[in-house]
């Protein structure tokens, strides 16, 4: 396969594909919460959407050593997953109505928040593969592991791309958090309960 | 290390313009939708109507909104067009529960409406089974001197569809489902004749009764209250009704 056809069907594609499942995903929820008139479901996805985001950042506090136990490559997965899980059911909760622009800035902000995680996760994936060749290919060639690490030296700057995307994707979740507690402050405020 | 100062400025930056942003335009930061109209002077007053970390509280409303005005004067004491439907019921709830009802917060005309729909059930018993007190009779053929109840045909959800049962009076089996006006002529449910088609004309009528040797035929559903069964000699269900033509 010619290197810009792999380019596309693994990496652009499946970044695109999770992208774009969750905004059809949502839209299809939403339309269906539409049409059965159901909106108050919505109303309360909210909720559990949030939960599942704050579940998600037991990685975040593990890569920063906040916590020491967990096993930080399976955490990465739930990071993903629920981190994605959560962002759906927010997408769905504010899909069915609301007026306020802080609301809205958050769900921006959580969107741009799902864009940089994904461009993460592709980011590292891509970093991995080149490093594993690279690593088959030069134990190929007899090196020992000493040589072997100095000259993956460079190669390993690939990585550096991943922590220098560490250092964008914070701020972006710092914003969403920020926007998303003063939206759901907000909410606690003024909401009736009862 | 270095970077930490700087993230906890812009986390305290971005806090603080939220705050001021949210504390200067709440009804644009916050608010879930434009206030009615009558309201549009509190858009910036959000504790006029809530109660922090409580929600919109009756009690706010009815701060304004005294329960035995409404309908009757406005908030500024001014009285209002006697007889209006707000002031018949507003003071005959079974609790005041404003929002219940009522919810200021417009929303996007897209995908809400600003009032829930009225329930009867919020009604006291006694207000609730007399329509009349708020509802005036409709004065068209069909409901014209009518002695039952609204209940009899209406439901309190809504006023259409509406289901009256007419086989009590006569069976309309698949050979008379003809439009009202064929058998109740001049606009009236409580006559009716059975010669305002084709099938039926009183020559026909007499002279398949004399037959018989039934001289009294006039009052056609005495004995045919259902098309589908023969009569007996004093055939049908209940007797009375209405007045044949």
């Amino acid at each position: 396969m010619a290197p810009h056809a792999r380019l596309l069907t693994r990496e652009v594609l499946p970044f695109l594909g999770s992208f774009a499942a969750l905004a059809l995903l949502a839209l299809a929820l939403d339309g269906l919460l539409h049409l059965f008139d159901l909106l108050w479901i919505g109303r309360w996805l909210g909720i559990p959407g949030t939960l599942l985001i704050i579940g998600s950042t037991v990685y975040s506090l593990r890569k920063r050593k906040l916590i020491q136990r967990g096993n930080p490559a399976r955490l990465l997965r739930w990071h993903e997953t629920l981190a994605w899980l959560g962002s759906l059911l927010v997408l769905v909760h504010a899909g069915v109505h609301f007026n306020a622009i802080l609301g809205w800035l958050a769900v921006w902000a959580m969107l741009i928040n799902v864009g940089s995680g994904l461009t993460g996760k592709f980011l590292l994936a891509r970093s991995r593969q080149r490093l594993d060749e690279a690593r088959q290919r030069l134990r190929g060639r007899g090196l020992s592991e000493v040589e072997l690490e100095n000259r993956l030296y460079w190669d390993s700057l690939t990585f550096d791309a991943v922590r220098k995307w560490r250092v964008v994707h914070f701020p972006i979740t710092l914003a969403f958090s920020v926007l998303a507690t003063a939206h759901i402050v907000a909410i606690l405020l003024f909401w009736g309960w009862n | 290390m270095k970077k930490r100062p700087i993230l906890l400025i812009v986390i305290a930056v971005n806090l603080l313009v939220l705050l001021a942003l949210v504390f200067a335009y709440p009804h644009l930061m916050v608010s879930p939708g434009a206030l009615v109209a009558g309201h549009a002077e509190l858009a910036t007053d959000c504790f006029a109507c809530h109660v922090p970390w409580r929600g919109a509280s009756s009690g706010r409303c009815t701060a304004c909104h005294a329960v035995a005005d409404v309908g009757l004067k406005t908030t500024k004491g001014v009285s209002m067009a006697a007889g209006t439907i707000k002031g018949s019921f507003h003071q005959s709830l079974i609790e005041q529960d404003c929002m219940a009802c009522h919810s200021d917060h417009q929303g996007l005309k897209l995908t809400q409406r600003s009032r829930k729909p009225f329930s009867h059930g919020l009604l006291k018993l006694t207000v609730r089974d007399n329509c009349a007190s708020c509802h005036a009779a409709p004065k068209d053929f069909v409901h014209r001197g009518l002695k039952m109840e609204c209940s009899t045909c209406h439901e309190s959800k809504a006023w259409k569809p509406a289901h009256f049962d007419h086989d009590p009076y006569f069976v309309l089996d698949r050979d008379h489902e003809a439009p009202c006006e064929t058998c109740h002529k001049v606009n009236d449910p409580s006559r009716y004749t059975c010669y305002g088609c084709h099938e039926h004309s009183l020559a026909k009528v007499r002279r398949e009764h004399l037959e018989e040797g039934i001289q009294d035929f006039a009052n056609c559903v005495e004995c045919h209250r259902d098309p589908r069964v023969e009569p007996e000699k004093q055939g049908g269900r209940d007797q009375g009704g209405r007045k044949k033509d």
